[in-house]
């Protein structure tokens, strides 16, 4: 084994900071759902997906620049999460049932993006795919360096948010003590909706920044369950920042194994990282 | 103000609350004393909303609190300190206060409150920013009681304030009570200690096993049979 060359190195580095910021995005409503509303929404990937199919139809045959369909996804997945959240709420599943339920919903949109798009590959071939910006020796292609920068804006505002706004401290409350905090007004079942609107919502914008970057297949969506579990788990429910901070560390892991060993490594790396960081890491849950 | 009739409470098929009836008066401080297990925080928190009844009546200066979802208890000037403190432990002490004040008509006096609650318990001044659940017993006892107090209640629910606390603390806990009582706030007073409970009401109500037992002025609660035989002699002679 031959040690690569600085620069391939740092290149990895940073096209594992870039698809862990993608880790990252998934794993944010993903956290928000499961830490403040003990929903574990594996759904949450076929809308991502969903909404990547969605953004392909408008870009690549409707002729929008695939930024613009954020117009259109952001509101419509929005609602979407909050009209899937209404109706797990009917039924008071236990998070475990929450994750079979959602498992079932994510086979319902696999078969219908697969009915309606079939099993072809799919790439979105717009604008930004070919520009590529070069930073040194660095080369930084454009739409990861958007995944990055919505990724990074989204999780600090959301964070910030939080922690101080009336509305997140209200979310952060019913997350410790629903019963309690519903005592002192605060309204459950609406700021669960509002959360998995935003939850929803950021299906969406993950789906885009997965249209710029990626082949679409309706099975992939499975291909990115685990990983981004990983950030999550490694991150904190109901973090905010946490799936963006372990994501980069996944992805970072990632990469420079596939560059220093083979590719094959690089899910033994990243899943023993995760297993020796829940080891040793106190008192988190 | 507050007028329950017949409530009756279910913890799925096991009843724990039969035909209870109950009023306290404005700015009246009534304690609900019986032995462990005798449902008297099931009844509290069905007061506040936390637990829904099966059924009965409950209605507060002739509002009806049976129809509202647990989220508009408050509205009616119902504040509860919960028994085990239940503080959101992995937020700060001010934040928890800020929970208290969430009603709107709380929350435009809220430092003014943030203030008085200050005032009445000194030693949450310095931890203000502290996460709640790095507080001693005590200290976590007085940021429940406070929380309460930033929503400005007009009848106070206070389940098991002394549980826990050093008898220093527990002193220090009664006097707070008989302030915020001489303020003019109406409280409701779950104790584990009868006597001390039964010394700072005005009216007293027995449970035993879900029923009520016994009720009427403090003094004559403390006299009643029933009370005795409930504690089997626990209570001073």
């Amino acid at each position: 084994m031959t040690l690569p060359s600085a620069t391939l190195l740092a290149q990895s580095a940073l096209s594992g900071i870039f698809i862990g910021s993608l880790y990252g995005l998934l794993g944010l409503g993903l956290s928000l759902s499961w830490g403040l509303l003990h929903v574990i929404n594996l759904a949450h990937f076929a809308f991502a997906f969903l909404a990547a199919y969605l953004c392909y139809q408008l870009a690549s045959v409707g002729g929008v620049d695939p930024l613009l369909t954020l117009v259109l996804i952001v509101p419509l997945f929005a609602a979407l999460g909050i009209a899937v959240q209404w109706l797990l709420a009917r039924f008071s599943l236990s998070p475990l049932n929450s994750l079979l339920a959602t498992f079932g919903l994510t086979a319902i949109v696999e078969a219908g993006i697969q009915g309606y798009w079939t099993a072809d590959f799919r790439k979105l071939e717009s604008v930004y795919a070919g520009e590529k910006l070069r930073i040194g020796g660095l080369f930084v292609p454009i739409p990861e360096l958007i995944t990055l920068a919505l990724a990074v804006a989204l999780s600090f505002g959301i964070y910030a948010a939080m922690r101080h706004t009336r509305l997140g401290r209200a979310l952060r409350a019913l997350a410790e003590d629903a019963p309690i905090a519903a005592a002192f007004g605060i309204n459950a079942q609406a700021h669960a909706l509002a959360i998995a609107g935003v939850s929803g919502a950021l299906a969406g914008i993950a789906g885009v920044c997965l249209a710029l970057s990626f082949t679409l297949t309706p099975s992939s969506i499975y291909a990115w369950v685990g990983v981004v579990f990983a950030a999550v788990m490694l991150g904190g429910l109901g973090s905010a920042l946490g799936p963006l901070f372990a994501g980069a560390a996944i992805g970072v892991s990632e990469a420079v194994t596939m560059a220093v060993a083979s590719p094959s490594w690089a899910p033994i790396v990243s899943f023993t990282l995760l297993i020796a960081l829940l080891l040793l890491r106190p008192g988190r849950t | 103000m507050l007028e329950v009739r017949g409530l009756c409470v279910r913890y799925g098929a096991a009843p724990a609350l039969w035909n209870v009836s109950l009023t306290i008066g404005d700015g009246e401080l009534v304690s609900l004393v019986g032995p462990n297990g005798a449902g008297k925080t099931t009844l509290v928190n069905a007061i506040a909303g936390v637990h829904k009844p099966a059924s009965g009546q409950m209605t507060i200066d002739g509002r009806d609190l049976m129809a509202l979802p647990a989220h508009r208890f408050c509205e009616s000037g119902i504040a509860l300190v919960p028994e085990g403190r239940r503080l959101f432990a992995r937020m700060s002490v001010r934040e928890n206060l800020e929970i208290g004040a969430y009603r709107v008509a709380a929350r435009i006096e809220r430092e003014a409150a943030i203030e008085g609650v200050c005032a009445l318990f000194p030693a949450v001044r310095d931890k203000l920013d502290h996460p709640a659940a790095s507080l001693s017993g005590g200290q976590q006892q007085m940021v429940a009681i406070g929380r309460a107090l930033m929503a400005k209640p007009r009848l106070l629910l206070l389940d098991e304030p002394s549980l826990g606390l050093s008898p220093l603390m527990v002193h220090a806990m009664f006097g707070a009570i008989r302030d915020v009582h001489a303020a003019g706030t109406a409280v409701l007073l779950v104790e584990q200690n009868v006597a001390m409970a039964l010394d700072i009401a005005d009216r007293a109500y027995l449970l035993e096993e879900g029923r009520i037992v016994a009720k009427g002025a403090a003094s004559d609660v403390r006299d009643h049979p029933d009370l005795r035989r409930a504690y089997l002699g626990a209570t001073e002679q």
